[in-house]
């Protein structure tokens, strides 16, 4: 830590109301130079509140703000900016179509005397940023040709060309795979060593324990635990979170059963699927474990018929099935609640119900016509059942939370009666709250007899949640192994391509990810 | 759940209201029950039409080939009545499949050739208005059937008949929009298509379907034009489809796709007319008429875009008051 004693930043009783909601009640935080200070609690408990105001998008409604001592008012992004706050949000504001150099310095191009960009300067500069981050990237590459790991390292390194002494990241590991995320602390350690404060939101707690030095839990506006109070450990930060003791973190159920209910034999698809065979019971949860692009979301499509299958054949219930598109998988009983509800899972201009009754018209549908009634009937059940904010059925579901929104998505598969639930990431970016319910709903979907195939970056709720793991390597299944009889480290060993050792697995991954045509071809000739 | 009155017709409407009230104060004669009937008439052919381009636009597509495809189909209808002595009520609904389809074909070179709407419609604008100079020598043909101007002429129970096409086409579009499996599904592709294929709709069909029921309805469309003036021309029905797009954006419906209501779209048509008779009343240059359309178009999608600043304005002035009050 930096032997400078006095906050960078510091909030004293800041409090900003919506209206209904204060979202901020007197808040106070100190962020310290050459520090990564964990901000938590659920979602709605305040923290885009107090981000959104340190960068400026928004005017607290009273308190102050000081900058290394001196109060400030941060009058707009911009002024945030010029005050060396750089925020990350979740959401890239990477340009794909642009280089490297480019999106480093997008907004303030170095300029000749012509007026013109001088990309010399562009590229020189940008270099030096990535030497000094010890990011292994030309400048010129184009940026969307890059793993979503790397693009979040450019991300970064732009807030480190504009010479922020302040880096915001709201979750920045909600796309990345294990070893990018590691990638990414290695980066944030060096950064603290060079007298960054650095603000670290995540969802992540496994993550957080790892890498914070500090922690400022929030919870309904108010700050619970001061940095200092609290131990950087998960189960304590589960606590304050959440107001009361959640020893049932994964309340995990084995309701799985001999009979094997759905088989795929050999599966290939064009698409990184390369001879994937494994059963699934009744009852059960099987995790697929690996790292991104090892081709897990890519075995979810081709059971579900995104992908056409070049080989191999499904067996539900023993017998042979032939699944062409999405509509012959749902009608065979199978359900895929997608890596990202915001990309393909959510209709933003439907309410819940909408969302709800998608995949099931058919079945609300008579001659053509929809019984309204009907399905005002199930959806309500199913947001009862669920859970579900009431506010679902009064607005589109882009006023919901993300953990409202992701289990409207699962109702969706619940009306549809599925029986074979594809769960890719299913708790991604939800508060602890919402995921635990999410849990609790795969408990009650398997005491029914349904199973699920469950795919997750988090490895400790992959281990805790599935009754077995089959890992995936290059889109195969190297094996199938007890959920117990797998350790953390184990199965990020497994899933590592052996190279657990290499100084730089991210970029050994994102080699492979790029490769992985010849990569393929290689093994099959093999 | 999606209600066929709900609160999207509330601006339209509204908007519409106040239009029609700053008309009639600046003309006596707006409210006159021939003026009124008239324009009924007038905004008959382009709200009709106006229906199909909404539900394209409602799936995230968008129809530019209305108003060439007019012209075509009254010289196809024309040739059929005046050269080839079909009679009248086979070149009706012959007519009517014959836009169906073309619709239905724009649709499907949109849909399974994955070409932008934009440009399929685009190329089928220019393409359908050189088709139409194909037929007598690019001539119109006049004097079609004077049976024929009963139907855009004909009237029942003293109100003029397009006013009854208006409600019957009006109350179908509701209908399938609000209460079909169709409807919901046209919503859900216009949405989020990713998410459409991934709860098993088949996108491209439904895309294509949205086509073939704006071709349908731009040959209702057409038929009303030739027998408005009795003839047929290639000449008909230039820049028709850019008002009844305007007439679906007005009614608030979203370029983006997935929202908007079909009935709303009425109004937004009504709105454009209204403000076209009451500049015709008083005797304002048709160049001002264009130049106020532009504006309408504007301050419609304006309006909608800006929602969130004008309530945050609005409560501002009101907070302002409270805050220097206390």
């Amino acid at each position: 830590m930096s032997a400078n004693d006095s906050p960078l930043w510091e909030f004293v009783n800041i409090s900003k109301a919506y209206p209904g909601v204060l979202a901020n009640d007197k808040v106070c935080i100190k962020l310290m130079p050459g520090s990564i200070h964990g901000l938590l609690g659920e979602n709605g408990c305040g923290k885009s509140t107090m981000i959104k105001t340190l960068s400026g998008v928004q005017q607290p409604d009273s308190g102050q703000i000081l900058h290394k001592g001196k109060e400030v008012r941060i009058a707009d992004p911009d002024d945030a900016r010029r005050r060396g706050v750089a925020t990350v949000f979740q959401e890239f504001s990477i340009v794909p179509t642009l280089s490297v150099g480019e999106n480093i310095f997008l907004g303030n191009m170095p300029r000749n005397r012509l007026g013109l960009i001088d990309w010399k300067t562009v590229n020189d500069a940008s270099a030096r940023v990535l030497k000094k981050l010890d990011i292994e990237l030309s400048p010129e590459t184009i940026t969307g040709s890059l793993s979503v790991g790397e693009q979040q390292l450019v991300e970064i390194a732009k807030a480190v060309a504009m010479d922020a002494e302040m880096v915001i990241l709201d979750e920045p590991t909600a796309a990345l795979g294990e070893h990018e995320i590691e990638q990414l602390h290695v980066l944030l350690r060096k950064m603290r060593a060079q007298g960054t404060s650095i603000l670290y939101v995540s969802h992540r707690l496994d993550e957080v324990e790892r890498i914070v030095d500090e922690v400022t839990i929030l919870r309904s506006g108010k700050v619970v635990r001061e940095s200092g109070e609290t131990e950087i450990n998960v189960s304590e930060i589960v606590a304050a979170m959440v107001g009361e003791d959640v020893s049932e973190h994964y309340p995990k159920e084995n309701n799985s059963v001999d009979d094997v209910v759905f088989e795929c034999q050999n599966l290939r698809t064009r698409f990184g699927v390369n001879g994937a065979s494994f059963d699934l019971r009744k009852g059960e949860v099987l995790g697929l474990g690996g790292v991104l692009g090892s081709g897990r979301t890519e075995i979810a499509h081709a059971i579900f018929g995104v992908d056409k299958l070049t080989d191999g054949a499904l067996l539900l219930n023993g017998k042979k099935i032939e699944i062409k598109n999405e509509m012959q998988a749902i009608n065979a009983g199978f359900a895929l609640v997608p890596e990202n509800r915001k990309y393909d899972g959510l209709f933003f201009n439907f309410r819940a119900s909408g969302n709800i009754t998608a995949a099931a018209l058919p079945r609300i549908a008579r001659r053509g016509f929809l019984d309204l009634a009907a399905e005002a009937k199930g959806t309500e059940r199913l947001m009862n059942e669920l859970e579900i904010s009431p506010q679902a059925e009064k607005k589109t579901v882009n006023f919901l939370s993300g953990g409202n929104q992701q289990k409207v998505v699962i109702a969706r598969w619940l009306f549809s009666e599925a029986n074979i639930l594809i769960f890719d990431e299913p708790t991604q970016g939800i508060d602890i709250g919402a995921k635990i319910a999410v849990y609790k709903l795969m408990n009650a979907l398997t005491r029914a007899g349904k199973s699920i195939i469950l795919i997750s970056s988090d490895h400790d709720e992959l281990l805790a949640m599935s009754d077995r793991i089959a890992v995936v390597q290059h889109g195969h299944i190297n094996r199938v192994v007890g959920a117990g009889e797998l350790s953390h480290d184990d199965l990020v060993r497994a899933s590592s391509y052996g190279d657990a050792g290499d100084a730089r697995p991210a970029a050994a991954a994102a080699r492979i990810q790029t490769n992985s045509n010849e990569s393929l071809a290689a093994e099959a000739i093999q | 759940m999606r209600r066929v009155f709900d609160s999207q017709l509330i601006g339209p409407f509204a908007a519409m209201l106040i239009v029609a009230l700053i008309v009639a104060l600046t003309t006596d004669r707006f409210l006159d029950p021939g003026n009124l009937s008239n324009l009924s008439l007038q905004v008959s052919i382009v709200a009709l039409i106006a229906i199909g381009s909404s539900i394209v636009i409602f799936a995230a597509g968008i129809d530019l080939s209305a108003g060439s495809m007019v012209a075509l189909l009254t010289m196809i209808f024309a040739q059929m009545l005046k050269f080839a002595g079909i009679p009248i009520f086979v070149a009706l609904p012959a007519i009517l499949l014959v836009g169906a389809l073309l619709g239905f074909g724009l649709g499907i070179i949109t849909a399974y050739g994955r070409i932008p709407s934009f440009i399929t419609t685009l190329a089928a604008l220019i393409a359908f208005r050189g088709l139409a100079l194909t037929f007598n020598n690019g001539s119109p043909i006049f004097s079609l059937d004077p049976a024929l101007e009963t139907v855009f002429y004909g009237r029942l129970f003293g109100l003029p008949l397009p006013f009854f096409y208006l409600v019957f086409f009006y109350a179908m579009a509701a209908i399938v929009m609000n209460f079909s499996k169709l409807g919901r599904e046209i919503y859900a592709v216009g949405g989020n298509p990713a998410a459409a294929v991934l709860t098993g709709i088949n996108v491209k069909k439904v895309q294509a379907i949205t086509f073939a029921i704006a071709g349908f309805m731009t040959a209702v469309g057409a038929i009303l034009m030739s027998a408005r003036l009795n003839s047929g021309s290639p000449n008909y029905g230039q820049t028709l489809e850019l008002q009844a797009i305007a007439a679906a954006v007005v009614g608030g419906a979203s370029l983006a796709g997935g929202r908007g209501n079909v009935l709303a779209t009425l109004m937004g048509a009504m709105t454009i007319v209204i403000v076209q008779n009451g500049l015709n009343l008083n005797a304002a240059p048709s160049s001002v008429q264009n130049v106020v359309l532009g504006l309408i178009i504007l301050l419609a999608v304006g309006i909608d875009m800006w929602r969130a600043e004008i309530s945050r304005f609005l409560s501002r002035l009101r907070g302002g008051a409270t805050k220097s009050a206390r």
